[in-house]
């Protein structure tokens, strides 16, 4: 199956200063892909080069298979996009910027009522759907940016900081709203809240100076690392020598930091610990956390 | 699309107070005018020898709807890209499945249909004074479709402005200036800078069509104006995504 999006050597750069250099991204139904990197990294460049509002100074970007520089308008039906700043008309009411919103969609005239309300009640608006818009709180505002990008079931749906503003409670709400639209469509979300990245996404792309310096899962499970706690802790070479231990290190006096052959077996670890009599307490997968990666990846550092 | 695009802009725009204000405005300056001018056509005192109050009303009345109209186009058009730029709603328009063609046109248009208000208003004031006298409906038809050409492009040269810069104010400070260059052009004082400067001046062609006289000349500078500057909004609005 061909990916609902696919952008190839993706390149733009101002005044001769590349902001965003040679990104590759290709999105697959049901992908929550994260878009990281610290603050001026070109997160933004690249999503609003992927809507079409800015222009590629060199690469390729197919969107469901229609290329989007030679065939915008194919290609941007399929798409739905929500900038950092919600792109909200303030003086009209949430029902008639939604009504409008489709209509720029080019849906069907007698489909647009069913779809705004359906859109609605997904993003919680239905109690303020006849509000002006600049009346509303911030995070209600949010909300109406994501029903407009969401309205008319595009394939792609790109998300610039999508809980920008929103209450706990409403950013539980529309975590959950983001994972069931990933069920039928590709959803890109950029973000510099790690934890909403980590609680999100499948997959991420990390970004420092306009490249992708990491681009993979979150918790890149090659090797498999643990953490154990003994209560009588053996010489540091007999873990080495333990057949599916590759590197020990001693962390703490009883702490230890185990890495195992990539095809090792927890269990047999466990059984060989306890066999020995080290007297096994505590024992932790070590899973390099997503800011253990980000740190990494933008200071240059190879991710082991 | 660009239908829908400016039926959108225009009932928006209507939503807006600024456009109630504009239009209370416009009909009490222009009915004090049409008063102002009746007082003056049936008075004692001696006003200018004219064929008829078609006539008068077509120099008097629609020579200050055309100031009325340079001084209101600004104010809307700056709202119709800088702001858009400013509040970050043009990416609405410039990721929907829009050409930017069709963007222009419908913001375009969307000014005009506003200004087709504005353009109702000196008719239907002539109007009102069927019962009491004949009037030339030939003449006005011909200084109504001056006004309209005339706001149609000084909408245009608004529109190109607009694309030019994120603050609201500049783009209206730019406007002004131009149409105001655009209105100096045409004094007399200016005749020797030459023909073709003296002729980009809007009031000679306007009165032209004030006068009752149709001539397509008048007509090409109005439409190559409106379209020069449509031309150029539309390079600019380009630009922007490439730049």
């Amino acid at each position: 199956m061909e990916a609902l999006l696919k952008t190839t050597n993706l390149s733009r750069a101002y005044n001769g200063h590349k902001v965003v250099d040679g990104l590759d991204i290709s999105l697959g139904r049901g992908e929550i892909l994260g878009l990281l990197g610290p603050n001026g990294a070109g997160k933004s460049t690249a999503l609003r080069m992927i809507c079409g509002d800015l222009a590629p100074t060199g690469g390729e970007i197919r969107i469901c298979g229609h290329d989007l520089l030679s065939d915008p308008i194919a290609a941007k039906q399929q798409l739905g996009y929500l900038p950092e700043r919600p792109p909200l008309h303030p003086d009209q009411r949430v029902i008639e910027f939604l009504t409008d919103a489709a209509r720029l969609h080019r849906m069907p005239g007698n489909r647009i009522d069913a779809a705004v309300q359906q859109v609605m009640q997904r993003c919680g608006l239905e109690a303020v759907d006849s509000r002006l818009i600049r009346k509303l709180s911030k995070g209600f505002q949010q909300r109406v940016g994501i029903a407009q990008s969401i309205l008319h079931q595009p394939s792609v749906i790109i998300l610039d900081e999508p809980t920008d503003g929103l209450d706990p409670a409403q950013l539980r709400e529309v975590r959950a709203l983001i994972r069931q639209l990933a069920e039928s469509a590709g959803v890109i979300i950029s973000s510099h809240i790690l934890p909403e990245i980590q609680a999100l996404c499948n997959r991420v792309i990390i970004l420092q100076d306009g490249a992708s310096v990491y681009s993979g899962d979150i918790s890149p499970a090659e090797a498999v690392s643990l953490k154990v706690l003994l209560a009588r802790p053996p010489k540091l070479q007999q873990l080495t020598a333990l057949p599916m231990v590759t590197e020990a290190k001693q962390l703490h006096t009883d702490y230890f930091y185990l890495k195992l052959t990539p095809q090792a077996d927890v269990s047999e670890l466990a059984a060989q610990i306890v066999a020995q009599g080290w007297g096994l307490r505590e024992l932790t997968p070590e899973t390099l956390s997503l800011e253990q990666i980000f740190m990494q990846a933008t200071a240059g550092e190879q991710i082991a | 699309m660009t239908w829908t695009l400016a039926r959108m802009e225009f009932t928006r725009l209507m939503r807006t107070p600024l456009a109630w204000v504009i239009l209370a405005f416009g009909l009490f300056l222009l009915s004090w005018r049409l008063l102002e001018a009746l007082e003056a056509f049936t008075g004692l005192t001696i006003g200018p020898a004219t064929p008829g109050l078609t006539s008068y009303l077509s120099l008097q009345l629609y020579g200050f709807a055309a100031v009325l109209i340079l001084f209101i186009t600004p104010l809307l058009t700056m709202r119709q890209f800088s702001e858009a730029f400013r509040s970050g709603s043009y990416c609405l328009l410039s990721s929907a499945p829009l050409s930017l063609l069709q963007i222009l046109s419908g913001k375009y248009l969307g000014v005009l249909a506003f200004q087709m208000l504005l353009i109702l208003m000196p008719l239907a004031l002539s109007l009102s004074m069927m019962p009491g006298t004949a009037l030339d409906f030939g003449l006005l038809a011909a200084t109504t479709l001056g006004l309209a050409l005339l706001s149609a492009c000084f909408a245009a040269i608004g529109i190109y402005f607009s694309t030019l810069s994120e603050t609201p104010g500049l783009a209206a400070a730019g406007s002004y200036g131009t149409l105001l260059l655009l209105t100096l052009l045409g004094q007399d004082s200016l005749r020797n800078l030459g023909g073709l400067l003296h002729g980009l001046a809007w009031p000679a062609h306007y009165l032209n069509l004030q006068l009752g006289l149709v001539r397509s000349i008048d007509l090409i500078y109005f439409l190559l104006l409106s379209l020069f500057f449509l031309g150029l909004a539309l390079y600019q609005l380009d630009r922007r995504r490439n730049a």
